[in-house]
């Protein structure tokens, strides 16, 4: 029997005990025993954007490991130490040999000479005996390298590349002309050890001995040779510390040296910076395509909520408070969406496995797939976030759910916010999520711009949403029944308008901005470009063949604008007597101060250029030299009028004062530098030409094959690269690179279909009743779909609209302001996209309203 | 009305407005109700439909707020509890049965009655679960899912669940309604006996008179009124 009930002290005051986690798992997991029924679009949509974002930066971690792994074989040593122009001197030699072993190599453009087959360019890489002192050179025939580079009979050994061999139609055995020597191609190039510390080449690589270089008469003050000392320090110390203490002597016993260095832990930095700005370029996609999967997300969470209206309500009966009932179901879905996360792990994991397997034979990268626990607890984290972002609102809402839901039907939508601590779960959450994008963001200021740009898209989304509802609303109520409807189902309570926009929208904008963005880039390689752009650059044109050279031109291509500028070679050293290393640079800057770079002089300033500030020298200028400079040094390296920049050109340290800067407009391919001295600053010193011959006609007198031929008879010194092939070579890797672009983005889209099918299938229960109710009231099924196809096809053009115009702004948006090229409004691209989206989108839903109407009403209702 | 002489309110309704909806849909249900209920008492509230009978019960549970008015259960004052208070003092004071079970599907029936057990932090939840279960003749499926028990299984698992947390009070609406007229005497019998053995404070609303005629008091609303007050002999006649 009970005793006389006293008001408990816990009554007036209870304690808010937060749920034991432990309950809160046994109580969910209990619920999840009877399957993850309604959870697959959400189970899809977190996998896929993990998959994508682990995949990608699996992929990577295992391309930088194999990097870090492999710098020695990369770099051809420990460390590398490189000069434009000339041979290390002896001095410099002997501090090298002191630390370790040395070996040098040349690499240089020039043109091989095939006599009637033509003349092609080549990469050259003259080497000594010691080569490769790291990894394995592979040829066909597999001979000793210094076999088949040594001299017989007067002939140098060659091995070239096989794209050589097929460019001039040669086969193994046949002799090419390189300057003035005579090299027989012996074998061809199956593996370069060091390849990618060289980057990218235009032309095909050609392996000869450094005799055979000497022989050739490439080697003439001023050209264009790049001499690499690689130090191989001594087995059993060749540790960290000998290395550090190398290039700290390098530094302090060599200052005037001019050299760049590279060392074994930082053997190709472009390349890894490219790796890791691409990297973040996809992790994006990969996060776009988790954002778009958050919808997926949010709506079923919409709908495990309304399915358990009537167990929350159950629950607070018996005795759960609403931050019960919300920390339980809100485990449930933490514990789904960590099994969604794990599948997405588990697949991002392997694919650079996969990729590994597949590529293995095709991409001479050291590419090492490895399991890369931090990139997939990132991976891990995104999802986590995503889906706690999405989730927490739909299902703070459960929080207030009446219990009176359990006696009576409810009478209206409960339209109430959920309360505040949610809203602060979110706004935590999202911070989290935007945290984890910037803080592990290669560049934060386009990881910046593409989070503000998501938010804007997703608040845009739902304002169109909104504004379309209210439209319907607003509509009147035309005479037409079955657009009546159709205007009435856009608005109603629980209508799809929300998800199909939010899905639809950003799906399409995703669609559109790649079009773009792959139609600008496209016509700006291949359409744009040529009809302002040089045919052929020249280069190493010796100074005593310069006139020869351009009446030689004169006669190749009369009429043709030929521009020839001097060419030097030279490094940045110094900034107001600031180490070049110690210069703050930009991102996009920062490769000026990194190794050498073209530089001219000049008494006019050149063409496609223009004054930003300061003034251009006299044309008899003979005061302290001075430099001009591209203006974009003013933000991204600091620089002002007047410093005193110091470049090493030829092993000299040379100052001159910043007496301008310019404005350059790169795109016309014209011949431009960074840096343009008064010719007094250099007079005297030897150097090169480059020159640019820009036909005026579209079929000039003689074919670009037949100058080259030409060429390499009368100057077999001076290399001719053809601006078709360079671009050609460029657009193929642009290629490359937007087809992986495109796979990303596949996901993102494929996760927007998997959301709006999901949003359209959970909208089916819904319109199968209306479906029944309409026929048993004498609709025919030709009205039904005619009214469902009116709502379904008005929210998809309004979705397609928006999304066409959001992708033309973000694709302006990346073509004009980080691509730096012309934005091509041409929308055939983006429209087909939007087209198919529309289409999709009524087909998908209709394909389950065509089922339903074909069957008669009375077995479907009394399922109802 | 004055409780019992010698017997304590357990429930205090006085003077207590209730409104449903919004605007012209407004609903005026519970129009200055007072009421009290001693301790121990098994009360019956009749009525026809939309006379506020189920409204009251869910008011006297805390499980909706009046616009005006006090509720006071077990020395309570109900108005005086937020949301999570008023969840927690259910869960320790007040049982519930409802018309249409509320099982959740996705648990067994030990787990369902469990349930408020766990919630409540209690070690033992799963052995007095069982016991519960043997209690109301259930002891063979308590490992079933609710789908696989009949309506009158169901709602002795309800039962089970209700008065596990051993409730000083134990509220019904219409416990009966979705239950054949056989299975239906059973469950009542079930209450009664339930309410008997602990002594708790039950109030059960119904449509069946002959049901009502087994409380010790019967309550007659209409039109959100209450309109008579009888002993069950007096309804009886």
């Amino acid at each position: 029997m009970h005793a006389p009930v006293q008001p408990s002290a816990s009554a007036s005051g209870p304690a808010h005990r937060p749920v034991g986690l432990k309950l809160a798992l046994r109580l969910a997991w209990r619920d999840l025993r009877g399957g993850l029924r309604g959870f697959g679009v959400f189970i899809a949509c977190l996998a896929l954007g993990v998959m994508a974002i682990a995949a990608v930066s699996s992929a990577s971690r295992g391309l930088s490991e194999g990097l870090g792994r492999e710098g020695r074989r990369i770099l051809g040593g420990d460390a590398a130490f490189s000069l434009i122009h000339r041979e290390p001197t002896a001095e410099e030699y002997a501090f090298l040999a002191r630390h370790g072993r040395v070996s040098t190599i040349a690499t240089l453009r020039s043109m091989a000479n095939a006599g009637e087959k033509g003349a092609a360019l080549v990469e050259l890489k003259a080497v000594d005996g010691s080569y490769p002192s790291v990894g394995e050179l592979r040829t066909d025939p597999a001979q000793p390298t210094a076999d088949l580079l040594a001299l017989r009979d007067g002939v140098y050994g060659g091995i070239a590349d096989p794209v050589l061999f097929g460019r001039l139609d040669l086969k193994p055995g046949d002799t090419v002309l390189i300057g003035s020597a005579r090299v027989q191609l012996r074998a061809s190039l199956t593996s370069e050890p060091d390849k990618i510390a060289a980057g990218v080449g235009f032309g095909p690589r050609l392996i000869l001995s450094q005799e055979a270089l000497r022989a050739s008469g490439l080697l003439q003050p001023g050209s264009l040779v790049r001499w690499t000392a690689r130090v191989l320090l001594p087995e059993g110390a060749n540790t960290d510390a000998a290395l550090d203490a190398l290039l700290a002597n390098a530094g302090k016993e060599q200052p005037n040296a001019g050299w760049e260095i590279r060392s074994r832990g930082n053997a190709a930095p472009n390349f890894q910076r490219n790796i890791e700005r691409f990297t973040q370029f996809l992790t994006l996609v990969g996060l776009t395509a988790l954002l778009v999967g958050g919808v997926g997300v949010a709506n079923a969470v919409r709908r495990f909520v309304e399915a358990k209206r009537l167990d929350f309500a159950t629950l607070k009966a018996i005795g759960a408070t609403g931050g019960r009932v919300v920390a339980i179901h809100l485990t449930e879905v933490m514990l789904v969406a960590g099994f969604g996360i794990a599948i997405g792990l588990a697949l991002g994991a392997a694919a650079p496995f996969a990729l590994g397997y597949m590529l293995a034979d095709i991409v001479p990268l050291p590419f090492e797939p490895t399991l890369a626990p931090a990139e997939l607890a990132i991976a891990a984290l995104y999802g986590l976030l995503t889906a706690l972002v999405f989730a927490v609102i739909p299902l703070g809402r459960a929080h207030d759910v009446p219990v009176s839901a359990l006696f009576r039907d409810q009478i209206e939508p409960d339209r109430r916010q959920p309360r505040w601590h949610y809203r602060a779960i979110f706004l935590a959450a999202l911070a989290g999520l935007v945290g984890v994008a910037l803080v592990f963001a290669y560049d934060r200021r386009i990881a910046l711009i593409y989070i503000a740009a998501a938010g804007f898209v997703f608040l845009l989304l739902r304002l169109v949403a909104w504004g379309l509802m209210a439209l319907a609303r607003g509509a009147g109520r035309p005479k037409r029944p079955a657009l009546r409807m159709a205007l009435a189902n856009t608005y109603r309570p629980g209508a799809l308008t929300q998800s199909l926009v939010l899905s639809l929208g950003l799906g399409v904008a995703l669609l559109s901005t790649l079009a773009f963005i792959d139609v600008s880039l496209r016509r700006q390689l291949t359409q744009s470009l040529p009809q302002k752009a040089p045919s052929f650059f020249f280069l190493d044109i010796p100074n005593a063949q310069a006139a020869a050279f351009d009446r030689f031109l004169a006669e190749q291509r009369p009429g043709a604008h030929v521009e020839r500028v001097p060419m030097m070679r030279g490094r940045i050293v110094s900034v107001n007597d600031v180490p070049a290393e110690q210069i703050k640079a930009s991102e996009q800057m920062a490769w000026v101060l990194e190794g050498d770079r073209g530089i001219t002089y000049s008494a006019a300033m050149p063409e496609a250029s223009r004054l930003a500030s300061g003034e251009w020298w006299p044309e008899n200028y003979r005061g302290e030299p001075l430099v001009s400079f591209d203006a974009r040094a003013v933000e991204g390296l600091g620089l002002k009028l007047g410093d005193k920049l110091t470049v090493n050109v030829l092993g000299r340290n040379i100052s001159a004062r910043i007496a301008n800067f310019r404005d350059i407009e790169w795109r016309s391919l014209g011949i431009n530098f960074v840096m343009v001295f008064s010719p007094n600053t250099f007079a005297g010193a030897p150097h090169t030409n480059l020159a640019t011959v820009t036909d005026k006609d579209a079929t000039p007198v003689t074919s670009d094959a037949a100058l080259m031929r030409q060429l390499a008879i009368a100057f077999p010194a001076v290399t001719a690269v053809r601006v078709k092939d360079a671009l050609e070579a460029v657009n193929t890797i642009v290629g490359q690179l937007a087809g992986a672009i495109r796979g990303a983005s596949g996901l993102a889209i494929s996760a927007s279909l998997l959301v709006l099918a999901g949003a359209l299938a959970a909208g089916q229960r819904a319109r199968l009743y209306d479906a029944m109710i309409l026929k048993t009231l004498g609709a025919t099924r030709r009205f039904i779909l005619s009214s469902y196809i009116l709502e379904y096809a008005g929210i998809g053009v309004v979705s397609a609209l928006f999304g066409l115009l959001a992708g033309a702004v973000a694709g302006w948006g990346v073509v004009t302001q980080v691509m730096k090229i012309d934005f091509v409004p041409d929308p055939t691209g983006a429209i087909i996209a939007a087209t198919a989206a529309v289409v999709v989108t009524v087909m998908f839903g209709l394909i389950g309203t065509l089922q339903i109407l074909s069957k008669a009403p009375a077995s479907h209702l009394r399922n109802l | 009305m004055a409780a019992s002489e010698g017997t304590p309110a357990v429930i205090e309704l006085s003077d207590v407005e209730l409104s449903l909806g919004r605007g012209a849909a407004r609903v005026h249900i519970l129009k200055g109700v007072s009421l009290t209920i001693p301790q121990g008492q098994a009360t019956g509230l009749v009525g026809p439909s939309g006379s506020g009978k189920s409204t009251l019960l869910m008011t006297m549970a805390g499980l909706e707020r009046p616009d005006s008015g006090l509720v006071k259960v077990a020395g309570q004052d109900l108005g005086a509890l937020g949301e999570d208070a008023l969840a927690l003092f259910r869960g320790r004071h007040i049982g519930i049965v409802f018309q249409s079970f509320h099982l959740v599907p996705t648990m067994t029936a030990r787990e369902n009655v469990a349930l408020p057990l766990e919630l409540a932090g209690a070690d033992d939840a799963f052995e007095r679960a069982a016991a519960e279960l043997r209690n109301v003749g259930l002891a063979e499926r308590m490992d079933h899912y609710p789908a696989q028990l009949s309506g009158g299984e169901q709602q002795r698992v309800a039962i089970a669940r209700a008065v596990a947390p051993d409730p000083a009070i134990l509220v019904a609406d219409e416990p009966t309604g979705n239950l054949d007229e056989s299975t239906g005497r059973s469950i009542v019998d079930l209450i009664f006996a339930l309410r008997r053995e602990r002594g708790a404070t039950l109030v059960l609303v119904t449509h069946d008179l002959s049901l009502a005629a087994t409380c010790d008091r019967t309550v007659r609303l209409r039109a959100g009124r209450i309109e008579t007050e009888a002993g069950t002999e007096a309804l009886a006649i």
